[in-house]
């Protein structure tokens, strides 16, 4: 029953209200229409109309490629002995893309990874701002060791973009015995890529900066590959989707034999230690093929120091030496090559027809020149000799009158035909060529105006010119290859390092062959005056490198010692000791140059050093030989 | 208790449309986030259990719960504000026995539900201000609240809701217009008052390209989503911006980005029809709301589902500035989708009841068939043909 009392609830069910659509209901209802109408029209621009742009955009986003650095190739010795590792180690570097989007939280995690790094804010937004791909995890500092990389490894998940990458740094072996010849590498420089960008390197590779590292960095670089790959928001690597591998770089095999190298380097350290001398350098070649089998300079530096990065303090402590140990003296030290150099002014005089292998010239303790008087290194008259004689005794006076009569401009000729004055091509950067002195050079160099008779050549530089000095400059590698030309027949050869090339599987390149940079225009009699001189010097009984004999070289040569005077004119002056040499006399295989900074006469204190060493190689050269 | 007899009455569009809506943001969620897929299953398993005891509870009875709940709300906010969990810098979380709780979803439905009550309440006298400062007064203290979080998205839907009910409930032209106005003069002031990020975010929104790998990043990632889905899109799963992550948020705020890429133009006009549908049957159903009461509820949740899906999908694709809202039905999170369908059961507890006239008195009947009469129609699925009027309340028996 319908209980009707008023304020009761009364329901009557079974009416299907009319739908009522006040004005403001209808409005309603037509805005939501309108607005998804509004919705799909734009959607259907974004996704139609400028659909395309959109997809490329996706793939922009997605698609990377990823350069993968080529593994630099390895240096060994002649024999294979490995001279350089890459080593595993690791870098901090960035992903710019994965950087926290918030400007103030980026900035701040940049100063937590300027301070991680251990540079400057600035410093690291400089690195940054090299690279243009957001993308690749750029390397800010690298040669991280397994613990300073575990001691990172703790902050990253603080610092979100921030990753350790696998890299490899190079370990030189032996930086006692290489250091200056393999040279270091280090990371690229802006001006440095500038320059490189075009060849395809990367803002954050290394690249050779000095040695053969530098010399041979097309060899060893390798051609670096890439990677597509599908990446995340993050930038982490999703899938690789096409690759090409890169190529590592060359395995070089040096004409370097270690075992030699070893040899030299000792036997340098000890001639400078017993002459109380801090600096020398010594060159070993073959004379039949140029190929450069020990080079050593003292004192030298450990390039494990750069390849890690070297510390501020590590390279001002290198630079302000005053012994200069990142100075390469075997290739780039140049001096007055002193008596080593007769042998020049005497084939100049026979080949000029000044004098003839029978003229007969005094010797006496001194000669006036002009105003001057100039000296033997003997304070006695030696007699009257032939230019066969004249190098054993290594008589001064009688090369003053020989180059009297060549003048200067022919003597340099000739010191030209021989090697000076020109950089040896050796795959070294830094090579200095010396010098082989005329007036115009003088007048060149002379720090008074033209005209000052300073300034003016002189009778004393012709004749001071004629034992190597006055102008005359030379490296130990010049004088190297210049004893070679002697030995072997007056045919100057290019020197090189490298013996073999092959690629990362082994598969061989290229070999080492002799390349002649030029027949020295010498009639053979004429040279073999000279030749049978250094042979007299060296195994006569008179001669002033007869000492070999009793330093145990017991085998056949030719030689010749040298005491430069440096540091001015006059007498008692400093002098570094030369001692040139090849070996055996006939067909020779051995030809070298040394040189001991200061350190007094050549036959007491370089011929030692030379004839230890020449003791090794002939203790040791069916296997030197037999490499490659 | 609904008897079975009743529930033809149900209405079976909008559970449709519903139900592909939740499909499809299933498939959403899943290719998006998989591993919050299982938990967006449950939540919609505990949602649709809201949306059912909704649908059971006759809404006129909510009433009496209404003042309650609305300060048990003010109550959750406030416990958020000194106890809640923060996230992405914003305190908008309490765990409820583990499970993560956002008041400010719920506070939604309740604060709608409490202005429909207000309007109805006060029938014949909704053009007074002392109605429009009533409805200001009862939805301004927990938009506070959520503003302070700072939740910004959240206290606009408030605010979307306030403006609708406002309209819908009657206000007078000239009041509107009036609230309109002071909206517009006051608009300058507000970018003093938004914190650093929303300040970036409608930067970004008038200029996105200022700062591409920065603030506009997200928008612009979104919207590089969306246009590379093209007419087709992707395919399900198969959309990489959005599973590699270059889409911000693919979850929530911008699960819409995601779909787009994956199902492109056509799926956004299914999806986007199937929106409208649903709000036109909301429409519809408060057209048919058998009380003033009842058609305010209606209403208001087809102005907060409409509000929240024109700003989400209009911010994925550019139109409006980013606020954090979710995507109704589609969006990954728990208590949106449980409030959202609760709202949605709300409706069809009205639907169930429409056709149910309920009286004071007889002299209020005596005026409705008077007047109505000529709609009165026999229903031949009823057991009780018209004119079998029960007495007391029939619901509770």
């Amino acid at each position: 029953m319908i209980d009707l009392r008023p304020g009761r609830w009364v329901e009557l069910a079974g009416i299907e209200p009319r739908a009522r659509w006040t004005r403001r209901l209808a409005a309603f209802a037509l805005l939501a229409v309108g607005l998804s109408s509004a919705l799909v029209w734009r959607l259907a621009d974004l996704e139609i109309v400028q659909g395309p742009s959109f997809a490329r955009l996706a793939l922009v986003n997605r698609v990377h490629r990823v350069p993968v650095v080529a593994e630099r190739g390895v240096i060994y010795d002649r024999q294979g002995t490995q001279l350089v590792i890459n080593q595993p180690a690791w870098s901090l570097a960035v992903t710019t893309v994965a950087l926290p989007p918030d400007r103030t939280q980026r900035d701040a995690e940049l100063a937590a990874l300027a301070g991680l790094a251990g540079m400057s804010g600035a410093e690291l937004t400089a690195r940054l701002a090299i690279d243009s791909d957001g993308y690749r995890p750029l390397a800010v500092l690298t040669g991280l060791d397994d613990n300073r990389a575990q001691t990172v490894n703790e902050r990253l998940p603080r610092l979100p973009g921030v990753s350790l990458q696998h890299v490899a740094i190079r370990r030189y072996v032996d930086p006692d015995l290489y250091g200056h010849l393999l040279g270091y590498v280090g990371p690229i420089d802006s001006e440095e890529f500038k320059t490189l960008k075009g060849k395809g390197y990367l803002p954050d590779e290394v690249v050779g900066k000095s040695g053969l590292e530098a010399g041979l960095e097309d060899l060893l670089r390798g051609r670096d590959g890439w990677q597509d790959v599908l990446t995340d928001a993050n930038g982490q690597v999703v899938k690789v989707l096409r690759e090409q591998p890169p190529i590592p770089g060359r395995s070089v095999y040096l004409a370097i034999d270690a075992g030699l190298q070893k040899s030299v380097h000792d036997a340098l350290v000890e001639g400078l230690r017993k002459a109380g001398s801090k600096a020398g350098a010594s060159v070993v070649t073959d004379p039949r093929t140029g190929e450069i089998t020990a080079m050593v300079s003292i004192p030298g530096y450990d390039d494990n120091l750069f390849a890690k990065g070297i510390s501020e303090a590590d390279y001002s402590r290198l630079l302000n030496d005053p012994a200069k140990p990142l100075y390469d003296r075997a290739i780039a030290g140049e001096y007055p090559p002193g008596s080593t150099f007769k042998m020049i002014t005497g084939t100049a005089a026979l080949q000029e027809g000044k004098i003839t292998a029978d003229t007969q010239l005094a010797c006496p303790a001194n000669l006036k020149f002009g105003a001057w008087t100039y000296w033997n290194w003997a304070h006695y008259d030696m007699g009257a000799m032939n230019v066969a004689k004249a190098i054993p005794t290594s008589c001064d006076t009688f090369f003053y009158q020989v180059a009297n009569l060549l003048g200067p401009d022919t003597l340099a000729t000739y010191a030209r035909d021989f090697g000076y004055g020109a950089r040896p091509g050796i795959e070294l950067p830094g090579a200095g060529a010396g010098v082989a002195p005329t007036p115009a050079y003088k007048l060149q160099v002379c720090p008074y105006p033209a005209g000052t008779p300073d300034c003016g050549w002189n009778v004393g530089d012709t004749v001071t010119m004629g034992i190597g000095q006055s102008y005359v400059l030379t490296t130990p590698l010049i004088q190297a290859m210049y004893a070679a030309a002697l030995g072997n027949g007056g045919t100057l050869l290019r020197p090189t390092l490298v013996h073999q090339v092959t690629d990362g599987a082994g598969k061989l390149l290229s070999s080492a062959h002799p390349e002649i940079v030029r027949q020295v225009p010498v009639d053979a009699a004429n040279l073999e005056l000279l030749r049978s001189g250094m042979h007299q010097s060296l195994t006569g009984t008179w001669g002033t490198a007869a000492i070999a004999r009793s330093l145990g070289f017991k085998w056949d040569g030719g030689a010749k010692t040298g005491t430069a005077q440096f540091g001015g004119t006059g007498v008692d002056l400093p002098s570094h000791a030369w001692f040139i040499d090849f070996a055996p006399y006939q067909n020779p295989e051995f030809a070298s140059a040394t040189i001991l900074e200061g350190a007094g006469f050549g036959e007491f204190v370089a011929e030692p050093v030379a004839v230890g060493f020449m003791n090794y190689y002939y203790a040791h050269r069916t296997e030197i030989h037999s490499g490659g | 208790m609904v008897r079975l007899g009743r529930l033809h009455l149900l209405d079976r569009l909008q559970l449709l449309l519903a139900g592909m809506l939740l499909v499809l943001g299933l498939m959403s969620v899943y290719s998006a986030s998989p591993a919050d897929f299982r938990k967006q299953l449950l939540s919609l398993l505990l949602g649709l259990a809201a949306y059912g005891v909704a649908a059971r509870v006759d809404y006129r009875r909510l009433e009496r719960f209404l003042l309650p709940a609305y300060g048990a709300c003010l109550l959750l906010l406030l416990v958020v504000h000194f106890a809640g969990h923060s996230a992405l810098g914003a305190r908008r979380w309490i765990s409820i026995g583990g499970f993560p709780l956002e008041p400010s979803e719920l506070c939604k439905v309740v604060v709608l539900a409490a202005l429909a009550r207000h309007f109805a309440v006060r029938q014949g006298a909704e053009r007074s201000l002392r109605t429009m400062f009533g409805a200001i007064a009862l939805a301004v203290p927990p938009m506070i609240l959520i503003l302070l979080q700072p939740d910004l998205g959240t206290s606009m839907v408030f605010a979307a809701i306030l403006a609708g009910m406002l309209f819908l409930g009657g206000s007078s032209r000239l009041h509107l217009a009036g609230l309109a106005t002071l909206a517009v003069v006051a608009a300058p002031v507000v970018p003093h008052l938004l914190h650093g990020y929303q300040k970036q975010r409608l930067e970004i929104f008038l200029n996105p390209m200022s700062d591409p790998l920065g603030a506009g990043y997200n928008l612009l990632q979104a919207r590089i989503a969306v246009g590379s889905g093209g007419l087709l899109g992707h395919g399900w799963l198969h959309g990489l911006q959005g599973s590699l992550g270059f889409v911000p948020e693919r979850g929530t705020d911008f699960i819409f980005a995601v779909y787009a890429e994956q199902f492109g133009l056509l799926g956004c006009v299914v999806l986007i029809g199937l929106f409208t549908g649903l709000l036109l049957r909301l429409s519809w159903a408060a057209s048919v709301a058998p009380d003033r009461f009842g058609y305010l509820l209606c209403a208001g949740v087809a102005v907060m589902v409409c509000f929240q899906v024109v700003e989400n999908i209009g911010m994925n694709v550019g139109l409006t500035p980013i606020a954090g809202i979710p995507l109704p039905l589609i969006s990954y999170g728990g208590s949106a989708l449980v409030a959202n369908l609760a709202a949605l059961g709300a409706v069809q507890s009205v639907m169930l009841r429409r056709r149910l006239l309920v009286y004071r008195d007889v002299e209020a009947l005596d005026r409705h068939l008077l007047s109505e009469s000529g709609t009165v129609r026999l229903d031949p699925g009823l057991k009780h043909p018209v004119g079998a009027v029960a007495s007391g309340d029939p619901w509770s028996a």
